[in-house]
């Protein structure tokens, strides 16, 4: 009787079977994201109403400025009924005690929309500004910091460029701080920060050459529902380009891509180094368990990949299906295999 | 919800399919390989080398996830290593490695020579996290009275990884010793179907060796359905001249059709007729076993067995023994071990309703 089933369905249904039990099971979080905080930057900034390019330089004289607590709503602050824009500046030292670490800006939540400068340099952005405005007043603000912006036992600026629509305004809450990462990544290059991003799907923006000139600014890693594509589901691509600086050719390397919303597929020069999840085949839906947007990538490149003293390309085609979408959780970089594998054990060794 | 029901009824009923052939095997531990591995994320092909010095490396609890090991959240390759000195190995029998499931590939080397893969490492990376391992080991490559080196390369794509879940270890498959000769090991190999195939005038010089039994999945044929035969010429001992004997062909996924000196000797549907042995409606669980004519088998001459297989989809082959040929004593002894008239649904009613 059971003839009349066969080995075909019975295998359908057993791995059908077998991919409820996973999602059931689930995973928890890795401790790999979680930050220490190393200096507060609450309390007295400096604030002005208006935004201007000559305010992200560090060079320009803020001495007549108001005084401004953060976090507060700028409405409890002596500017009630501002709506509008905004801009807040801070000087502070950054020791050199934490250099090779993992630096993150906390800002907290902004009302509604922000750009964030460090010595004049873009790290991070949240929300669109008008015309094409949308608000992000409910998302925390965690940006990660370049190594090669940072001036290590000097001061350092911040400049926030700020857009209130209506109601309360400007840095209204939240632990803003300067923070670490738990666990310090060797890198041999730390690829966070600033890419290149487009929507939609097109298999030759895997290519080096493709000419990505006139894609968006996106930063890695965050979510771009908090970067201008707020509704946004779908397929899209990150492209960044690096020279590469690091060792001998046949050094084993791996590319750590923290985690994606949901699949992705990575390329480095054109040539596919890894993938998460199944992406469908003709239009066709393939099967995927519904975790992988919590799996920790590491994609261990084929040798002689990466050219040196070059420009090299890496492209990353995602696909979220639902929610949350893009590459929103770090560390993202590469790394030698040796280092990776004495990151693992460190881990292992210190639970983060 | 009605959907998520069926899903766990349709998990159960699977569930207790599995526990019945649980059992079917007759495996014989010799070596224990459980318990602490050296370990390392990455991958180097020099890890295979018996003489790597890994004593630098971490230990790891085989069977496992290394999720539970502290390596939460690593995904990619990573390599197991270990020695074991097996001692005295019962002669003429096949030795085999088994290393339970998987998660997701895994390349076995045993003393730095390859002796078994499963699933397809990236970029091509096709998981195969479900396939309980069972490697033959050559027996030239097993030293009795040293120290042997197993290094075992694994892949993981994400969710649980590692040497998931075991039995791990050196066994013998006690149904080998009720061969009279055994005739696992080295095959021929052909993709397609061709009926001059089954011919023992027919020149397969040019075929491919192939280990018998295995998945010929995991001989480097990935992606085969279909049609495929296998040839085997061997030498018939002069003792197994006396009374009936029997052709054992283990399992094949799916059909067989098998033919000695190139004459017609059986197939899974003649097993339906006459044996039911552990007859299910899966072809690829039924264990092969064919009468011999009188006469068909040349005394101290040169045989050809030709088995011509179709799989229907996913993993194909002779994949399981005990391969060879039996007297009618062992046959017998065989056919009381695993014979069944029950039925998959007759016991399910003996289970549960009576």
């Amino acid at each position: 009787m059971i003839t009349l089933l066969n080995k075909r369905k019975m295998r359908t249904l057993f791995i059908s079977a077998l991919i409820c039990l996973l999602t059931l099971s689930g995973k928890g979080n890795p401790g790999n994201g979680d930050l220490v905080l190393l200096q507060s930057l609450k309390g007295s900034w400096l604030f002005s109403i208006g935004i201007n390019e000559e305010w992200i330089s560090p060079k320009f004289n803020d001495s007549g400025w108001e005084a401004i607590k953060v976090p507060s709503p700028w409405e409890d602050q002596g500017f009630n009924g501002y709506n509008g824009y905004a801009s807040y500046r801070k000087k502070f030292t950054i020791p050199s005690l934490y250099k090779g670490r993992m630096l993150y800006l906390n800002m907290g939540y902004i009302d509604d929309v922000d750009e964030v400068y460090l010595n004049g340099n873009k790290i991070g952005s949240t929300g669109s500004f008008p015309p094409d405005y949308t608000t992000a007043y409910n998302a925390e603000r965690v940006y990660y910091i370049p190594e090669e912006y940072i001036n290590f036992d000097a001061s350092n600026l911040i400049a926030v460029k700020v857009y209130d629509s209506y109601d309360r305004g400007g840095i209204v809450s939240g632990e803003i701080g300067l923070y670490g990462g738990k666990n310090t990544v060797n890198f041999d290059i730390n690829l966070q920060g600033a890419w290149k991003f487009m929507p939609g799907d097109d298999p030759r923006r895997k290519e080096s050459d493709f000419n990505d000139g006139m894609w968006d600014e996106i930063f890695v890693p965050a979510k771009w529902e908090d970067q201008r594509y707020r509704d946004y589901d779908g397929y899209a691509w990150y492209r960044k380009s690096f020279v590469w600086t690091g060792n001998n050719a046949d050094e084993k390397m791996v590319i750590m891509m923290g985690k994606i919303d949901d699949i992705d597929q990575v390329y480095i020069n054109g040539t596919f180094v890894g993938s998460t999840g199944n992406f469908p085949i003709n239009g066709r839906e393939s099967a995927n368990t519904g975790q992988e947007y919590d799996a920790f990538r590491g994609y261990y490149l084929p040798s002689g990949l990466l050219k040196k003293g070059q420009k090299n390309v890496i492209a990353v085609r995602v696909l979220d299906t639902g929610g949350a979408g893009g590459i929103y959780e770090g560390p993202i970089g590469i790394i030698s295999q040796a280092k990776y594998i004495e990151y693992w054990r460190k881990i292992k060794k210190t639970g983060y | 919800m009605k959907t998520k029901h069926y899903r766990y009824f349709a998990f159960i009923v699977l569930a207790l399919i599995f526990s019945i052939q649980a059992n079917a095997d007759n495996l014989r531990k010799i070596v224990s390989l459980s318990g602490y591995w050296k370990f390392s994320i990455g991958d180097d092909i020099s890890w295979a080398i018996p003489s790597y010095n890994d004593s630098g490396w971490d230990q790891i609890a085989v069977p496992g996830l290394w999720e539970n090991e502290g390596y939460k959240d690593y995904n990619g390759y990573a390599w197991y290593r270990r020695t074991f000195k097996p001692g005295d190995i019962p002669a003429n029998t096949t030795i085999y490695l088994m290393l339970g499931r998987i998660d997701d590939v895994d390349e076995v080397y045993l003393n730095g020579k390859l002796i078994g893969k499963s699933g397809k490492f990236p970029p091509n990376f096709e998981s195969a996290y479900s396939r309980t391992r069972k490697y033959i080991i050559p027996f030239e490559s097993l030293k009795e009275d040293a120290e042997n080196v197993i290094a075992v390369r694994v892949y993981d794509s994400y969710l649980e990884g590692g040497i998931v879940e075991g039995p791990a270890g050196i066994y013998v498959d006690e149904d080998n010793e009720l061969l009279n000769l055994d005739l696992s090991g080295k095959w021929k190999f052909h993709t397609g179907n061709n009926k001059d195939w089954k011919s023992p005038e027919f020149n397969d010089e040019d075929w491919k060796l192939i280990n018998v039994p295995d998945y010929w999945e995991n001989e480097g044929y990935e992606d085969l359905d279909g049609y495929a035969w296998y040839r085997v010429k061997f030498q018939s001992p002069k003792n197994l001249n006396a009374g009936d004997l029997y052709l054992s062909l283990g399992k094949i996924d799916d059909v067989d059709d098998v033919y000695l000196n190139g004459e017609f000797v059986g197939n899974v549907y003649d097993m339906r007729k006459t044996f039911e042995y552990n007859w299910n409606g899966w072809e690829c669980n039924v264990r092969r076993i064919y009468k011999i004519k009188d006469g068909l088998l040349k005394p101290n001459g040169m045989n050809t067995l030709a088995v011509k297989v179709h799989d229907d989809q996913g993993l194909g082959g002779i994949y399981d023994g005990p391969i060879g040929i039996m007297s009618a004593q062992n046959y017998r002894e065989y056919r009381n071990e695993y014979h069944s008239d029950q039925s998959f649904w007759d016991y399910l009613y003996e289970k549960f309703i009576r």
